[in-house]
């Protein structure tokens, strides 16, 4: 699954320190998903979409291998 | 993932605890296992020695240097290994519980090739390290990403 935090957190101007407390949880949950190394759960997906103000799929999206 | 797990102070009183345990540890195996330090009366469920007979349920006299290191360790290494981060969340859960296996997968590939491997003596030793491994390369791969992780966050904006 590939995900936009990065770049919303880039237009949100949040560091990955301050959008871990929003979503309350860990910096290296933000740093993992942002490196495609953790996919979230459905909850922690929802949270994240919830502080950009978006739709989850506007921020997560499926791959081909998925 | 909701694991059990104990209170985020126990990782410090596990730290205090290990690493005075390694130290200890080490510190008998440099000297074999052999100069005695501490003998006093302890209650045995069961004891026996080469000469001997066996006994059960008795109060006996014995050194036991390797039973406070050894108690010391695995009580440091349970409470470092499960206690709760300081922002335990889903990632650090999956962490935890991969590393768990990775540290079982790695440990019985070690012991597979001691068992074929190393003959004698050895082997005892080989038995010794062992009741420690699991508990080691579990919280030694745990923390080495957690902390690679933290190396990357903070190079970022």
């Amino acid at each position: 699954m590939k995900n936009r935090i990065k770049v919303e957190r880039a237009i949100h101007d949040l560091t990955q320190e301050e959008l871990a407390i929003k979503v309350k949880v860990s910096r290296q949950t933000i740093n993992a998903m942002e490196a495609n190394k953790y996919v979230p759960s459905t909850v922690l997906a929802m949270k994240v979409a919830r502080v950009f103000q978006k739709q989850v799929e506007e921020i997560f999206t499926l791959e081909e291998s998925d | 993932m909701k694991l059990h797990l104990l209170p985020t102070k126990f990782k410090k009183i596990g730290w205090c605890l290990l690493i005075p345990a390694t130290i200890l540890g080490v510190f008998r195996i440099i000297s074999d296992f052999d100069n005695d330090m501490l003998t006093m009366k302890v209650f045995a469920i069961l004891n026996d020695n080469f000469m001997g007979s066996t006994g059960y349920f008795k109060v006996i006299e014995t050194d036991v240097t390797n039973t406070i290191v050894g108690v010391l360790f695995i009580l440091g290494a349970l409470f470092v290994g499960f206690a709760k981060e300081k922002s335990e969340d889903e990632f650090i859960a999956k962490l935890r519980l991969s590393s768990l296996l990775w540290a079982v997968l790695v440990n019985y590939t070690l012991l597979l090739l001691a068992f074929i491997f190393i003959y004698g003596i050895a082997f005892l030793n080989v038995m010794i390290y062992n009741m420690f491994t699991v508990l080691i390369i579990f919280i030694g791969r745990f923390h080495y990403i957690l902390h690679f992780n933290n190396k990357f966050v903070s190079n970022e904006k």
